[in-house]
């Protein structure tokens, strides 16, 4: 029992402590914290930016990516469901950077405006849905056809099975591809400011125009922050969601 | 006790084949009585099963439960009126053993309490302990616990009839064994109509009331278990259930049945004069000695009666060559060959002489 305390404090407590060791070096040396402190109510603004960037192209990534996951399992969609997923693939795969001034360039096309916050959210949404996807499918996809069967077996219904059978069993694989998708998402964030959707990349971008170490940091640091915080919420939020019976549990966690 | 489930010249041809996975079948169960499916893999069985409950459609042919064509029933209501058990059990691991059980209760919109009762009831059934096991998960169960729970989720919306595709062919022998014990315990209590599918004609014989018996999707024979073995209707029947059908029939008899009820019975307390004279009466190499209850003592054999004491408690010797009435003939049969008696003593459940047997007690019951 107290090792596995130990070995759990190892496992989180660790990475946290070195993180935080490292933010405090890199404040100190660059003079980030001045730079912070003298732009207080901007740095409120560009993070609370980044954040509402983040969760919207979050929450689309999410309903639209497990949408389309789980109609490519349904019955009759054998024949889209390549397409599909050659489509969010080719997204992902394409520079993050690339997908940004794609969607500067072509949105004008479709009458929307390529500047601002709706063109970042479209060009991260379509950068970062991939992964949330390809695991849905994958999750469902991997339900065992003799669970499925007793299901049927059972009667019941198409719907009752994909909410109350597949969706919960898929669980775990489709939160790994959430998880991937939000590291995506908080790591392309910051190319949002180069066509005008603010956040933390104006000062990442203006510390480099500069040559000012101490206004990159000055974002750098809370953009890998947000990074860290969202995925501590995935996992909290993984822990209530997914049912105990279908966990990876403390003794899998350890051998990773 | 009516005609329960009723197959009336059942035919399937999948879609793009063209040979018929069943041909023809028909045979109607009476309620209460389990049917085995059996025969060589591919022979149909499955396809068989699957039909009743309308998870393959019918090519042609009619299936009635209870009078009704199932064809003409809503599939979704079909299915929650029939128990499904599967070979690999199939248990969603997502939910709790509880939760599992639910499953149907819950699709037939019982109340809470009633669910409740029912998962308990059920626990105890299957010989699980509910306060230990309702709230674990599948991932936490043995193989054998399982399929039990999987047995005790088919059977959780009280449905007339159960369908069970090989539910112990994934089972190490020895806890097969049980767990085929432990079912028919069950059916005892509970007298479903069920069919079973097997390929192993040893549990066909064990399991059914009925068995039938499949080749190339047709009906070769239908009969009781005894009447298969006793009279096979042809080579392939024959073959099928084996060199050794004698000896399976040994299975099928309790020694209750075949028991003679005039044991070579002397009273612990009887002197050893008196026993004597018994023995010659009886011309056994043994007596039977029981206390005053009639409950079984032991062993006395002419030498020990020669020798010092008063009464037969004084030279009686324990012995371990008797069995319960309900034990099968097959049992019986070992037991005689392992002690040097000759005969085998019956007890009932309170260890009293009830009657005893030999070899050619049992050869006689094997005859007639
Ligand atoms: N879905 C299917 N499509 C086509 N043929 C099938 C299908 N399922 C079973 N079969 C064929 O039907 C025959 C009977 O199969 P099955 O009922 O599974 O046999 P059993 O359960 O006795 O082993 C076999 O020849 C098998 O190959
Ligand atoms: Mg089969």
């Amino acid at each position: 029992m107290t090792s596995k305390v130990f070995t759990g404090l190892v496992r989180k407590g660790l990475p946290a402590i070195i993180t935080v060791a490292v933010i405090i070096f890199l404040y100190k040396t660059y003079g980030a914290w001045e730079y912070t402190v003298e732009n207080l109510p901007e740095f409120f603004r560009l993070t609370f930016e980044h954040l509402l960037l983040v969760l919207i192209t979050m929450c689309f990534s999410i309903s639209i990516g497990v949408t389309l996951g789980t109609v490519m399992t349904r019955e009759g969609w054998e024949k889209i469901s390549p397409v599909i997923m050659a489509v969010v693939n080719v997204w992902q795969s394409i520079p993050s950077l690339g997908v940004i001034a794609l969607a500067y360039g072509l949105l004008p096309f479709i009458g929307l405006s390529g500047i601002g916050m709706v063109p970042s959210l479209i060009a991260i949404f379509m950068f970062s849905v991939a992964p949330v996807v390809r695991n849905t499918y994958a999750g469902i996809e991997s339900v065992s056809s003799d669970i499925k069967e007793a299901a049927i077996g059972m009667g019941m219904t198409k719907q009752q099975i994909l909410f109350r059978i597949e969706l919960p069993n898929a669980l775990p694989i489709i939160m790994g591809g959430i998880r991937t998708s939000t590291a995506l998402v908080v790591g392309t964030a910051p190319l949002a400011f180069l066509i005008g959707g603010g956040g933390l990349g104006f000062w990442i971008f203006t510390g480099i125009a500069l040559v000012d170490m101490g206004i990159m940091t000055a974002g750098a640091v809370p953009v890998a922050l947000i990074a860290m915080l969202f995925d501590f919420l995935l996992e909290i939020g993984e822990k209530m969601i997914v049912s105990r019976g279908v966990q990876a549990d403390e003794a899998q966690l350890a051998a990773l | 006790m009516g005609t329960m489930l009723k197959l009336d010249k059942v035919t399937k041809i999948y879609p793009g084949t063209d040979f018929r996975a069943v041909d023809e079948l028909s045979f109607e169960l009476e309620e209460g009585e389990i049917c085995i499916l059996v025969g060589p893999s591919g022979c149909g069985k499955t396809t068989a099963m699957k039909m009743i409950n309308r998870l393959h459609s019918i090519t042609s042919g009619k299936i009635y439960i209870d009078g009704q064509d199932v064809s003409s029933m809503d599939t979704i209501q079909l299915r929650r009126r029939i128990g499904y058990v599967i070979q690999n059990v199939g248990l969603f691991p997502n939910m709790t053993i509880a939760e599992n059980i639910s499953v149907i209760p819950n699709l037939l919109k019982w109340d809470k309490r009633k669910i409740n009762e029912r998962v308990h009831s059920l626990l105890e059934i299957v010989n699980l302990s509910a306060e230990e096991y309702k709230d674990r998960y599948p991932r936490e169960l043995s193989g054998g616990q399982q399929q039990r729970i999987g047995v005790a989720r088919g059977m959780a919306g009280d449905p007339p009839i159960m369908l069970m595709d090989e539910p112990f062919g994934a089972i190490d022998p020895t806890n097969r064994d049980h767990l085929q014990n432990e079912f028919l315990k069950i059916q005892e209590k509970v007298k479903k109509t069920i069919v079973f599918v097997t390929h192993d004609i040893d549990e066909a014989i064990k399991m059914g009331d009925k068995i039938c018996l499949l080749r190339d999707g047709k009906l070769i024979q239908f009969a009781s278990p005894e009447e298969m073995l006793t009279y096979p209707k042809n080579d392939f029947v024959r073959d099928f259930v084996g060199g050794d059908r004698t000896i399976k029939r040994l299975n099928l008899f309790s020694i209750s049945k075949v028991k003679r009820d005039d044991p070579p019975l002397i009273k612990a307390s009887a002197g050893l004069e008196e026993a004597r004279g018994t023995l010659s009466e009886y011309g056994t190499d043994y007596l039977v000695v029981v206390d005053e209850n009639g409950r079984l003592a032991g062993l006395a054999a002419n030498e020990d009666l020669q020798g010092k004491g008063e009464t037969v408690a004084d030279v009686v010797q324990r012995t371990n060559a008797y069995l319960d009435g309900t034990a099968s003939l097959k049992e019986a049969l070992s037991e005689i060959f392992t002690h040097d008696t000759g005969f085998l003593i019956v007890v009932d459940g309170d260890n009293k002489v009830s009657g005893w047997l030999d070899t050619n007690d049992i050869k006689k019951a094997l005859k007639d």
